[in-house]
């Protein structure tokens, strides 16, 4: 007798979040559980045939995808180390200096974001072109040879960490800047009285306080790093021989050149699952923080 | 609260029927019975794609010449003499690689387009996806004589035309002469309307030459020769050298055999010419599109063109866009002395809507463009394949004899196989193993023959061509 009563309680609530359901279902839910279903299919123009979890074995059996596997979880663990160890530094190095020059580094740091990534990539290509490159044209002129970081397979993975870390580490700085304004003041100024140094305050007070800005930063970078594309595409496409191949890039060329959406489908589903279980903990930790 | 259960209620019926209406709505390119215009004819829309080819209607320096000048005049012709329907053509120009990006999105979404102009090696995949309607019963007996056999052949798959086909563009090297001068190699210089060719050690000894002799002349920071390998781009002119030593590449049965001593030898030789620094720094990672950036600012002696590539070219240098130089022509030197020559087809293909109305009108542009007596001379951009558009400009242009000299040459690069366009993706990265040293010649041929027969394969079983014999 109690549940109708309780329900008509509820039903102007669940009325107004119909439409944002509706909308989650339809684009987020649905594509999901239709990528899933895909991966299970040999599809064609016209016609697709149910092929169990073979997909996924031609995956496994694929040295190009164990590869694109590999450079993945490079980038992440790279990118993501180096983007929270940068942004911690140079946010805790200015958010108590004068607001102007506060605004200046936020400032300066988020230019990049701003930029599409495709012009950044366009940037970095002119200079580091090998025959008509910027970079490689000065190393000729002094005669330090032919220079090369694109094609060679040692330094392309961090040429294209470095190039993804740079534009993006703006993001975290201004996130890590406005966290650590908010920490109350008084904090700051009992350590101070106390006489710690700035090194211990940014180690026992800072850090712990914007942990849950740390958390959001590194879920957010380790999704964005996993959908890593547009500068592989543009800079090195996967090469040389499929050095800088990632998971992103391995997906779109099954799927958009080579016509093989089943198989676009299986790496669309094995991505969702790795940053779903990356992602689970970390979520636990906010809520726990919370 | 009763009246804010009711508001509540409508909102979201409201919602719902915006989505629905939203979903269900027609594609804006499609035909419906309730389109008709005042002259009682009903309007069909179609869409036109095309990679760039060339700019203008007939030639680059005319005013506002753009890669669509073409397609838009031919639409505006035929919307004013076609009785059938009010046809509406929008176009769209498709960057090259982009190609079959676009398409796949399109065709998994039951949008492509209705026609697509392009180089026939390029779209022979969507042929074998049954993606593409038979042109056959558009093609009449003056066609078919008034356009070699060979043209015809490469549009032919499985008895039936699926390409018109309108132009072609033949694949040469094209060089500095100013550089050539330069590097003392007058000797090697050919006439201004001729395709050169040298033999392979006359070719060998002017990259040494170039490269040894440009840097006490203007051109200091210029290389010899341009080689590429980061993507597909151009990879046409990579199978050729991959031919030079002699080896045919495909089989009888349409599968890959670089792997033998002409293949590797083949192979090492341009392992060999990139170690000399006879090339470009970095092939592995410089596209075609780099290259031929780099010739045309002087920074490349020999490089690689087409006709239209070439056209385009001379119309920039003429309209004060590119900085003028000599520029000339040469075949890619092989083993035996014999040049290696190949080209692309270009001609319009038709893409199955499911709309009938769409697809006739379709099928009536093609035919109308691909032999409207007045369009047809647009294929001097290129090559034409009519030997009526031959005649009538082979004095205005005597490259047209050159190539047609050439033609007896030509070798099918393709090899009709299904799955060419993946095929494609499985060169370079073996060249760029090549190149960096990461493969020898003999595993890098290898390895591309393995995983090209393996596309190849697979490609076979799901092709609507093979499966129909």
């Amino acid at each position: 007798m109690k549940s109708p009563r309780i329900l008509k309680e509820h039903l102007t609530g669940y009325l107004f979040i119909t439409p944002q359901m509706i909308v989650f279902l339809l684009f987020l839910v649905y594509p999901i559980m239709e990528g899933f279903r895909m991966s299970l299919y040999q599809i064609q123009y016209s016609s697709e045939k149910f092929i169990g979890f073979d997909n996924y074995i031609s995956l496994l059996n694929d040295p190009v995808f164990l590869q694109a596997f590999f450079n993945t979880l490079v980038f992440v663990v790279c990118i993501v180390v180096l983007t929270v160890g940068f942004a911690l530094f140079v946010a805790s190095s200015v958010f108590d200096k004068n607001a102007k020059y506060v605004s200046f580094i936020r400032g300066s740091y988020y230019i990049p974001v701003m930029v599409s990534m495709v012009v950044m990539s366009m940037i970095w290509s002119f200079l580091l072109n090998p025959s008509s490159g910027l970079i490689s044209y000065l190393a000729r002129e002094q005669g330090i040879g032919n220079i090369n970081l694109l094609g060679n397979k040692i330094t392309v993975m961090p040429v294209i960490i470095f190039v993804t870390f740079a534009t993006n580490v703006g993001q975290a700085i201004i996130l890590y800047i406005a966290a650590m304004i908010g920490i109350p003041k008084d904090l700051m100024e009992a350590a101070e009285v106390d006489g710690v140094s700035r090194v211990q305050m940014i180690r026992h007070i800072l850090i712990p306080s914007v942990q849950s800005t740390t958390v959001y930063i590194t879920i957010i970078n380790i999704i964005a790093v996993l959908k890593i594309f547009v500068v592989i595409q543009l800079l090195t496409g996967g090469g040389p021989n499929n050095a800088s191949v990632t998971l992103m890039y391995y997906l779109y060329n099954n799927a958009f050149k080579f016509n093989q959406l089943g198989v676009a489908s299986a790496v669309g589903v094995i991505m969702f699952v790795i940053t779903l279980l990356l992602s689970i903990p970390q979520l636990r930790t906010v809520l726990r923080v919370k | 609260m009763r009246n804010n259960t009711f508001y509540s209620v409508l909102l979201t019926l409201l919602l719902l029927s915006i989505i629905g209406t939203g979903c269900s709505s027609s594609n804006s390119s499609s035909s419906d019975g309730g389109n008709e215009a005042a002259n009682g004819k009903e309007t069909v829309e179609l869409s036109v794609w095309l990679t760039p080819q060339w700019k203008g209607v007939l030639d680059a320096t005319e005013e506002g010449a753009d890669y669509d000048s073409f397609i838009l005049k031919a639409a505006e012709k035929f919307a004013a003499q076609y009785s059938k329907y009010n046809v509406k053509i929008n176009t769209q120009v498709i960057a090259g690689d982009q190609r079959d990006q676009m398409l796949n999105v399109n065709l998994s979404s039951g949008t492509p387009p209705d026609v697509f102009f392009e180089s026939v090696f390029a779209m022979g995949d969507y042929v074998h996806r049954g993606a593409l309607v038979p042109l056959t019963d558009l093609v009449d007996d003056q066609d078919r004589s008034d356009i070699a056999s060979g043209y015809w052949d490469a549009v032919t798959f499985n008895k039936d035309v699926y390409f018109y086909p309108f132009q072609n563009n033949p694949g040469t090297l094209v060089y500095n002469a100013n550089m050539f001068k330069a590097a003392g190699l007058d000797a090697y210089i050919g006439g201004e309307q001729e395709i050169k060719t040298w033999t392979l050690a006359d070719y060998e000894e002017i990259l040494s030459k170039l490269k040894n002799n440009l840097s006490g002349s203007g051109y200091a920071n210029a290389y010899p020769m341009a080689l590429y390998g980061m993507n597909n781009q151009g990879d046409t002119w990579n199978l050729a050298y991959l031919r030079m030593f002699g080896n045919p590449f495909f089989d009888e049965t349409g599968h890959i055999i670089l792997n033998d001593e002409k293949g590797v030898k083949a192979a090492s030789w341009l392992k060999k010419i990139v170690d000399a620094g006879y090339t470009n720094p970095g092939p592995e990672s410089v596209t075609s599109n780099d290259a031929n950036g780099m010739f045309l600012n002087q920074q490349l002696a020999i490089s690689f063109t087409n006709p239209v590539l070439y056209n385009n070219a001379r119309a920039d240098m003429d309209s004060g866009k590119q900085t003028k130089f000599d520029m000339r022509l040469a075949n890619i030197p092989s083993e035996s002395g014999d040049p290696l020559t190949f080209t692309y087809v270009v001609g319009a293909s038709v893409f199955q809507s499911n709309d009938p109305k769409r697809v006739e009108a379709a099928k009536d542009f093609v035919r109308f463009f691909s032999t409207d007596a007045e369009l047809v001379k647009s294929s001097k951009n290129g090559i034409p394949v009519r030997s009526s558009v031959i005649s009538e400009y082979e004095k205005q242009y005597p490259l047209f004899k050159a190539y047609n000299e050439n033609a007896k040459y030509v070798f099918n690069f393709t090899g009709n196989v299904p799955g060419y366009s993946q095929l494609r993706e499985q060169l370079y990265p073996e060249l760029q193993a090549l190149y960096t040293g990461v493969k020898t010649p003999e595993q890098a041929v290898k390895d591309y023959q393995d995983h090209g027969n393996q596309v190849i394969d697979t490609n076979r079983n799901s092709s609507v061509i093979f499966s129909n014999k």
